[in-house]
């Protein structure tokens, strides 16, 4: 044996026929001007069977081949994969195609060779399955922590979510402008008694969820409602220079809708209203099952008007008065002996000055 | 806003499933060009391939995050050059193409690409 013999070029070309003839991959030289296949190995055959025509265009052998883009990718010098399907006995068996520049022959012929990937299939396909399975639980997972964050967000104030979730606590916080509004209604313990208790309480959401969509409006909301009351907010957690002409609108908005509804229905809801402004501090109370709520004696205040109040009235004190007077008329209820808070001048709130009356 | 606009782009196209047949494609690309190989010598290509699959899902605006300092910490002892970048660029925009993704969405994807170019080429061409 010569050097001669064991250098590459030097193989005899019926060699290099029969190499290529038994390697486990598919391999063709196709003209790079006519797309025509010039060698095919067995394998190539096999797989990419002339039809009855007998044809050697690549195209009518890889039915699914994208011309123009295998062109102008090889025309810019680059190679082109992409993936196929053929029939192998009977059975649907995938390819990766790649068609390259044949070095050394300058754009004149590609080399194309095409192996099997089932193997990378079945992987693929587990690899999709469980991927597809991690995926959904994610996006339940997603949906139930918006679920309970918007649940959270019913009861206590965005501020307050976010805190909790970051600490797992939230410290209480002190509001200085803030203005309440307690309302009850008169005679409801009897209501429940003397009608269908399940009537009276479906009616009883219906004007609450009513008073939710009307504090919306007027930039209030609610803290809570414990049994037929029902406690508005403004000036929390975001704080506004209106939070007293808030509540006062919003205390006149409420009346108006009742004194609307018990004209169209045969029952009738008769409301006392306090309205009151001062400081207050918000907290979350208690660790299973807490809820956020408001303390301080501007609550107690707010508490006492609505008691003092006469139905469908609206009571507050002088000095939530001095605060509104020049946007809102009032009606002097005198001197009155509050628990808790001596001797206060009282005053009902009739309606607004300038803008829309109630 | 980019990142609204690509998390879609993650979803609409099936997810982990289509980001990994993407990657795990573009990486035989990567190993089959002459230039872009030696970058990989003594790399652990299962592993590179899941980051990969994991910093595609990102750019796509999937459930994964890669840090600025990060990408610039994996890529400063690299060497990598404008050239090869580029190159690169070149190979991950054709599989999107072979992959058969949207034009636009295209460019989305790549720009997002490119925009993090200042992070992994530390070398002037040689």
């Amino acid at each position: 044996m010569t050097d001669a013999d064991t250098r590459p070029g030097s193989i005899d070309e019926s060699v290099f026929r029969e190499l290529a003839q038994s390697l486990d991959c598919a391999v063709a030289i196709v003209r790079a001007d006519d797309w025509k296949i010039e060698f095919e190995n067995a394998r190539f055959f096999r797989w990419f069977q002339p039809g009855a025509d007998d044809s050697d265009s690549l195209v009518v052998r890889i039915a699914d081949l994208k011309l123009d883009r295998a062109k102008s990718r090889l025309e810019g010098g680059r190679p082109f994969t992409f993936d196929t399907k053929v029939i192998i006995d009977e059975q649907e068996s995938p390819l990766r195609v790649t068609i390259a520049p044949f070095a050394g022959h300058e754009g004149s012929v590609y080399l194309l060779q095409a192996h099997s990937t089932s193997k990378e299939m079945e992987v693929q396909y587990m690899l999709d399955s469980y991927s597809r399975i991690a995926e959904k639980n994610a996006h339940e997972l997603e949906k139930e922590k918006e679920r309970v964050e918007r649940l959270l967000l019913n009861i206590m104030p965005r501020a307050v979510v976010d805190e909790l979730k970051e600490y797992g606590t939230a410290t209480p916080q002190r509001f200085d402008a803030v203005s309440l509004l307690m309302l009850d209604f008169v005679g409801f313990t009897d209501m429940t008694i003397s009608h269908d208790p399940s009537a009276i309480i479906s009616e009883l959401n219906d004007i609450f969820s009513a008073f939710d969509r009307i504090a919306d409006m007027f930039d209030c909301e609610r803290v809570k409602t414990i049994g037929d009351a029902y406690i508005a907010v403004s000036g929390l957690p975001e704080s506004t220079p209106e939070h007293a002409a808030n509540i006062a609108r919003l205390a006149l908005r409420f009346r108006r809708y009742l004194e609307r509804r018990n004209q169209a229905h045969p029952q009738q809801w008769l409301a006392r209203i306090g309205i009151n402004t001062g400081p207050v501090i918000g907290s979350l109370v208690g660790v299973q099952k807490y809820v956020y709520d408001l303390f301080g004696p501007g609550i107690n205040l707010a508490s006492r008007m609505e008691t003092a109040s006469e139905p469908m009235h609206i009571t507050l004190t002088e000095e939530t008065r001095e605060l509104l007077k020049d946007d809102f008329v009032f009606t002097s209820l005198g001197e009155r002996e509050i628990k808790g808070f001596g001797t206060q001048n009282l005053y009902s709130l009739d309606g607004e000055l300038a803008g829309r009356r109630f | 806003m980019v990142r609204h606009m690509a998390e879609s782009l993650f979803k609409r196209y099936g997810g982990f499933a289509i980001v990994s047949r993407i990657v795990s494609d573009f990486y035989s690309r990567v190993l089959a060009d002459d230039n872009l190989r030696p970058y990989f010598a003594g790399v652990e290509m299962p592993r590179q391939i899941d980051h990969q699959t994991k910093f595609v899902a990102y750019l796509m605006g999937g459930p994964a995050s890669f840090t600025d300092e990060h990408l610039e910490r994996v890529h400063r002892h690299l060497a990598i050059d404008e050239k090869s970048f580029e190159e690169l660029v070149v190979v991950f925009r054709e599989t999107l193409e072979d992959h058969d993704l949207d034009e636009t969405d295209i460019g989305t994807v790549v720009a997002e690409l490119t925009s993090r170019r200042r992070l992994v080429v530390t070398r002037a061409d040689s």
